[in-house]
């Protein structure tokens, strides 16, 4: 889809060029070579190594790492604007893929902000010379994540991996789940409850973990209906015993980490924007090229009436996801509240774009082979991911009346 | 080495052209480096990166690549991407006087910033996706008197000798042709595949110089140039036909000959 270049710098206009012609010429022609990567149930299998490695030649695993360590500063006033352009543009190849990105982006900028300067210089150094090294960030738990403690501030929503001092070691105990990259991460930023008589935002610490460290167990790679080029996965932490200098945030990693949850929700927008535009594409050539009574699709007027829904409803996320993400940049009040609802709108608007794309194709459009049921899983995929759709919507009302909505109705 | 690579910024190629009466819409439409001038910096970049120790263009090389441009002060957007791309700097020639210049005053533009440049090699694309005349190279090679390698499409060189060899591609074989320093080279699209900008080089390009000069500063008088100076003009412009509606081959056994006599009364067999 072409969409004017206005409010992009000349900077984010290269950018988006670099990653377009990546995908173009890397991606989206291995995904279409053979449908059946995918579905392989070997989940180290399914992205072929050299994808990573032709990202890591052009610089797109560097974004976030601090220029002394050898990576790409970008502008800090226009950050989640071009991170929102370069996730747009990479989930057009695969969502997934760009998911496996974002969260090596996202986790290199808190390691910048947050880990000593000696672990700094280590992980950035193993991050930098292996194209496939991974990093995960485990905060959601089998009992909930979004839906359970980020809407209420109080003891009774904390997490249950805990995390106790003893003696010079941090001890964490519990089990993550629903973790992106979790599968395959080599390097894991941990959050666990360290003050059990705190609301999660005050009791809350954050830890940096080595894969390899004894107690760490990878038990499984969730097999999800789309986004399956990023490894969803399970980890348990019996008895991790860490260096005290591992600790990142001391129980306020929920708010330390801010810097990540705002352009997290621009990035799941972005890449669900991503998507939808790649069904977009892929349906606009169909209807010029398929011929029904005589004529091409796009000359049927019921078909053309829904060429112009969708594109109106790409214009629509794009629009609010460059409206949310100038927000969070400028660090204006309503970012927080801006990036939910586009995160929302994104997920909505986009499987509606999907399911137009699936309806034009026919039974084409079921047909794993011609990929356009692909785009519909991957955008369902964004419904619940960051934050399911009804617990965002309860934030955006809880911030928008805190009197009313935003008081804690008290434990079940 | 010093190479100067000569780019121009053209609408994007992938949109239908406008005009503006008898000039090309420029502003209306997003405006791109043009594809042929990448071949011929994309050739620079490997000349250097296979005569220098380190192996990479950039300060360290030993070799210098200048980008040249005469254009709006909006060119500038084309030249940060060849920068981008690895040019060590670049130099765009930007004056209102310029203006509906045509390829004599281009060439004249372009030829003095190079004649005092100190310049071994002039790279250039076979012509931009814009006017399409393929005039430039050899213009600039006749004002600065160097020798031409034009339309090559292989380029090697000698750096002891001072010299480049070239092979072009002619209707009735590959003629190949040498010169010594200083030479201007133009490349046709099949040389090789332009690298993309990566993110290191997009966000390097920023601190990398670009000077913009207007024609005083160049030593060039504005009535030599421009509109008025051109000695061509455009007298009409006609948008090209739209396509035909084809022929259709009914197959009633004879398909196969219809085709066949289609293709040969077309020439291609």
């Amino acid at each position: 889809m072409y969409f004017q270049d206005r409010y992009l710098s000349n900077e984010q206009i290269l950018m988006r060029d670099t990653c377009r012609q990546y995908v173009d010429e890397v991606v989206a022609p291995w995904i279409r070579e053979d449908r059946s990567r995918e579905w392989s149930m070997d989940p180290e299998a399914r992205l072929a190594p050299h994808i990573l490695e032709k990202a890591d030649e052009i610089g797109l695993r560097y974004l976030g790492v601090p220029e002394e360590f050898g990576g790409i500063p970008l502008d800090a006033d226009t950050l989640s604007q071009t991170f929102a352009v370069i996730s747009t543009e990479l989930a057009r190849g695969d969502s997934g893929l760009a998911d496996k990105l974002v969260q090596n982006w996202k986790i290199s900028v808190l390691l910048g902000a947050l880990a000593p300067l000696h672990l700094q210089k280590k992980w950035f150094a193993a991050y930098m010379a292996d194209p496939q090294f991974l990093m995960a960030h485990c905060l959601t738990e089998p009992r909930g994540a979004s839906d359970r403690w980020l809407p209420y501030n109080v003891p009774e929503a904390s997490m249950e991996t805990k995390a106790v001092l003893e003696g010079d070691e941090w001890v964490i105990n519990g089990r993550k789940q629903f973790i992106s990259n979790g599968y395959d991460a080599k390097l894991y930023i941990v959050y666990a409850n360290t003050d059990s008589t705190q609301g999660t935002m005050q009791g809350t610490s954050s830890f940096l973990v080595p894969r390899e460290t004894p107690g760490l167990t990878v038990t499984r790679c969730n097999e999800t209906i789309g986004g399956r080029f990023m490894n969803n996965g399970e980890i348990v932490f019996e008895n991790v015993r860490l260096p005290a200098d591992h600790l990142l945030a001391h129980n306020d990693a929920l708010g330390k980490a801010g810097i990540y949850f705002q352009p997290g929700k621009i990035m799941v927008a972005a890449k669900n924007l991503g998507i939808g535009i790649a069904a977009y594409e892929d349906t606009v050539r169909f209807v010029h090229e398929r011929v029904q009574g005589g004529r091409v699709l796009i000359k049927h007027q019921a078909v053309a009436s829904r060429i112009a829904d969708m594109a109106t409803r790409l214009e629509a996320v794009s629009a609010l996801l460059r409206h949310a993400a100038t927000a969070v940049d400028e660090g204006s009040p309503d970012a927080a509240i801006l990036a939910t609802m586009v995160k929302v709108f994104a997920s909505d608007e986009i499987l509606k774009v999907c399911q137009n794309a699936m309806e034009l194709h026919g039974g084409y459009g079921a047909m794993v082979e011609v990929g356009i049921e692909k785009y519909f899983r991957d955008a369902a995929v964004c419904l619940h991911s960051d934050g399911t759709t009804d617990v965002s919507n309860f934030k955006i009302v809880k911030s928008m009346f805190p009197a009313t909505a935003g008081t804690y109705a008290g434990p079940e | 080495m010093k190479i100067a690579v000569c780019v121009k910024q053209v609408p994007d190629s992938w949109v239908e052209k406008k005009m503006d009466g008898q000039v090309l819409d420029r502003l209306g439409v997003d405006a791109v480096l043009n594809d042929l001038d990448e071949y011929a910096l994309e050739e620079a970049l490997r000349i250097v990166e296979a005569n220098s120790t380190t192996g990479a263009a950039g300060p360290e090389s030993g070799h210098e690549i200048t980008l040249l441009c005469m254009g709006p002060e909006r060119a500038t957007e084309a030249l940060r991407k060849g920068l981008a791309m690895g040019a060590d700097n670049a130099i765009l020639i930007s004056d209102p006087a310029l203006a509906g210049s045509d390829a004599l005053s281009t060439s004249l533009v372009l030829a003095q910033v190079i004649a005092n440049g100190g310049f071994d090699l002039v790279m250039c694309g076979t012509e931009s996706t814009d006017a399409r005349m393929s005039v430039i190279p050899a213009m600039l090679a006749e004002r600065l008197g160097w020798a031409q390698l034009t339309h090559v499409h292989k380029v090697d060189i000698d750096l002891a000798g001072s010299m480049a060899q070239g092979a072009r591609s002619t209707e009735i074989g590959v003629e190949n042709i040498s010169a010594h320093f200083p030479i201007v080279i133009s490349v046709p699209d099949k040389i090789n595949v332009p690298r993309y900008p990566s993110f290191k080089g997009i966000m390097g390009s920023k601190k990398k110089p670009l000077v913009i000069k207007a024609l005083g500063e160049i030593g060039i008088e504005s009535d030599s140039v421009g509109a008025a100076a051109s000695w061509s003009t455009v007298r009409e412009v006609t948008p090209r036909p739209p396509k035909s509606k084809g022929i259709k081959v009914v197959d009633a056994g004879d398909g196969g000959n219809q085709l066949v006599a289609f293709l040969v009364e077309q020439r291609v067999i």
